[in-house]
């Protein structure tokens, strides 16, 4: 039996345009989404924002009804079975909010808890255990206020923890995180996960997706457009190379004849401080760059380098693929 | 009695929030400690009657009770969406109306504390006094009163959560209840299709039944009043209860517990 697993899943959004004149709008969230994950996999999600990541987080978690199709976890299903999941399930939210500042980090484990309805005896063995993995003991009775970034997103994590969950969900759990506090969090992700614990990720970031998960999908408009190990995924680029260099300003014609160039896949330009970074991806990386002096002629380029694609550059022409 | 525990929590981190904040400092102390101030300055201003100044002793305190019971069930619910907190409390094992149930006692609890500062400040500011007090009456009025606000609370606090614009209208429902079920003055002086509209508040049998155990002037009908807010009060309970299944899922239909 899957751990997590959806059929033509479906989810939209009702709402309101207008201010005078209301019409009601409907907004696609999730347009039909298959996935199974087995017992035990650290499974990542990968998409732009608002590709539905969060919604099926959200429809997991029992927050959302999807409006068509299944969603089980355990075997459960989130919409029926939604008291018995919620005991047998964690979930975190990336970001500083869902925990309340004024009160100490102790106050508000010992709240969520009772909200688990953990009995009290466990309770008091578990958060200072939790405390202790998680590097926050010693600081437990100071206001969150107080807690840094990476401090305040490990509480989240020991509060996602409290009653021991089969499964766990992982909504963005770095952003906004220093390298340091997000490499931190991702040791103990890959420990969660060696430890047993199914885990359900989110993320922006390709190279934790590709370092810490053992399968990935990618999702875009509310659809999986690429499933499958980060090796396997990173497969859609492998006949490919990549073509970086810096320019400062770069005009639309020469762009365009950038993208003409033979065996060319896709050209995206990124600004970097008061030069822009353009990466090339193409078939034959020795050739594109033989070509550039003569598209781009009479320009300064810095730092022009070939490298080999990385799971990022897969992730980028397959989001582009599919729109 | 996970759930006793549960409720006993979100009453504990309540009551912790508050004492915290310094905004509950107005609602419960300063505010309330205005309305007597103003009250008894207008009745006693014109040589009103013992029956009348009743109002302003307790009027004050009535004013903080219902503010704070009311106030916090809304601004509670408020607060945990702008916080992030209302979706983490609604994923929980813990169905939505237990937690609620906790804060709105702590509601109750911090309400009660009004009555104390209006009641001192009353007698020592004004030499103002309950002239025919019958202890016994006024503390089951007291407990009825309590049991209303409750029962109304407990009502409406999901329908904050549900729908943000209800707490636009948060402020309007406050002035009314003030109003309509005669904290400052006796519905009597209102227009009769305003006191028909009061008759249906539960509080307003309550209070009415509070103000007569402190004076000594009749008729006095305690047990008609104390039925009738009372009967009142278990019949918001019922809707309660059509109302909290439709939270729980029209909640998790259009993903208003989150802020964005």
């Amino acid at each position: 039996m899957a751990a997590i697993e959806a059929r033509q899943l479906r989810k939209t959004y009702k709402t309101t345009r207008g201010v005078f004149r209301r019409e009601k709008v409907e907004q696609l969230a999730l347009r039909g989404v298959d996935l199974g994950i087995e017992p035990g996999e650290l499974f990542g999600l990968l998409g732009p924002n608002g590709a539905g990541k969060t919604t099926m987080t959200k429809i997991f978690t029992t927050l959302l009804l999807p409006t068509s199709g299944t969603a089980t976890v355990l075997g459960l299903d989130v919409v029926r079975d939604q008291w018995r999941l919620r005991r047998r399930i964690g979930f975190v939210f990336g970001g500083e909010r869902g925990l309340y500042w004024r009160l100490s980090g102790l106050d508000n484990l010992r709240y969520f808890a009772d909200l688990y309805r953990i009995p009290p005896e466990v309770t008091r063995k578990r958060i200072p255990e939790l405390l202790e993995r998680l590097g926050l003991a010693g600081r437990e009775r100071d206001r969150v206020e107080l807690y840094s970034r990476g401090m305040k997103q490990r509480l989240h994590l020991a509060r996602g923890l409290l009653n021991d969950p089969e499964v766990l969900f992982l909504d963005e759990p770095t952003i906004g995180l220093d390298p340091v506090g997000a490499r931190e969090l991702r040791v103990i992700v890959r420990e969660l996960a060696d430890a047993g614990k199914t885990i359900f990720l989110t993320t922006h970031y390709m190279f934790e997706a590709d370092a810490i998960c053992d399968r990935i999908a990618v999702i875009k408009g509310g659809e999986i457009v690429a499933e499958g190990t980060p090796s396997s995924i990173k497969k859609v680029v492998q006949d490919q190379g990549v073509v970086e260099f810096e320019v400062v300003g770069m005009p639309a014609d020469r762009l365009a004849g950038l993208r003409a160039l033979t065996g060319v896949k896709s050209v995206a330009v990124a600004d970097h401080e008061l030069a822009q970074v353009v990466t090339i991806h193409c078939s034959r990386p020795a050739d594109v760059m033989t070509q550039l002096g003569l598209v781009l002629d009479g320009m300064s380029l810095q730092k022009v380098s070939s490298r080999e694609p990385t799971l990022e550059d897969a992730y980028v022409q397959l989001i582009g693929e599919s729109s | 009695m996970s759930l006793a525990r549960a409720a006993w929590r979100a009453f504990v981190i309540t009551i912790r929030m508050r004492v915290i904040s310094q905004w509950s400092y107005l609602t419960w102390l300063v505010f309330p400690l205005l309305f007597t101030a103003v009250g008894l300055y207008v009745l006693d201003s014109r040589g009103a009657s013992s029956s009348h100044l009743v109002y302003g002793v307790l009027g004050g305190g009535l004013i903080g009770y219902w503010s704070v019971a009311y106030i916090d069930a809304g601004n509670g619910i408020q607060d945990e969406r702008w916080n992030g907190t209302l979706e983490q409390i609604f994923a929980t094992p813990t169905p939505l109306w237990v937690i609620l149930l906790g804060k709105v006692c702590a509601g109750l609890f911090f309400g009660l504390l009004s009555f104390l500062p209006t009641a001192a400040f009353a007698y020592f500011g004004f030499h103002a006094v309950l002239p025919a007090l019958d202890p016994w009456r006024f503390v089951i009025s007291l407990a009825v009163l309590t049991l209303t606000f409750f029962c109304i609370a407990i009502t409406l606090a999901p329908l904050f959560a549900l729908w943000r614009w209800v707490f636009a209208m948060i402020n309007g429902f406050e002035l009314g209840v003030y109003i309509l079920c005669g904290f400052m003055f006796p519905i009597a002086v209102l227009a009769p299709w305003a006191q028909g509209i009061a008759a249906l508040l539960a509080p307003t049998w309550a209070v009415k039944a509070l103000y007569a155990s402190t004076v000594a002037e009749g008729p006095h009908d305690f047990a008609l009043w104390w039925i009738a807010a009372v009967g009142l009060s278990l019949a918001y309970l019922v809707g309660a209860y059509f109302l909290y299944a439709l939270v729980e899922r029209e909640a998790r239909v259009s993903g208003e517990l989150a802020l964005a």
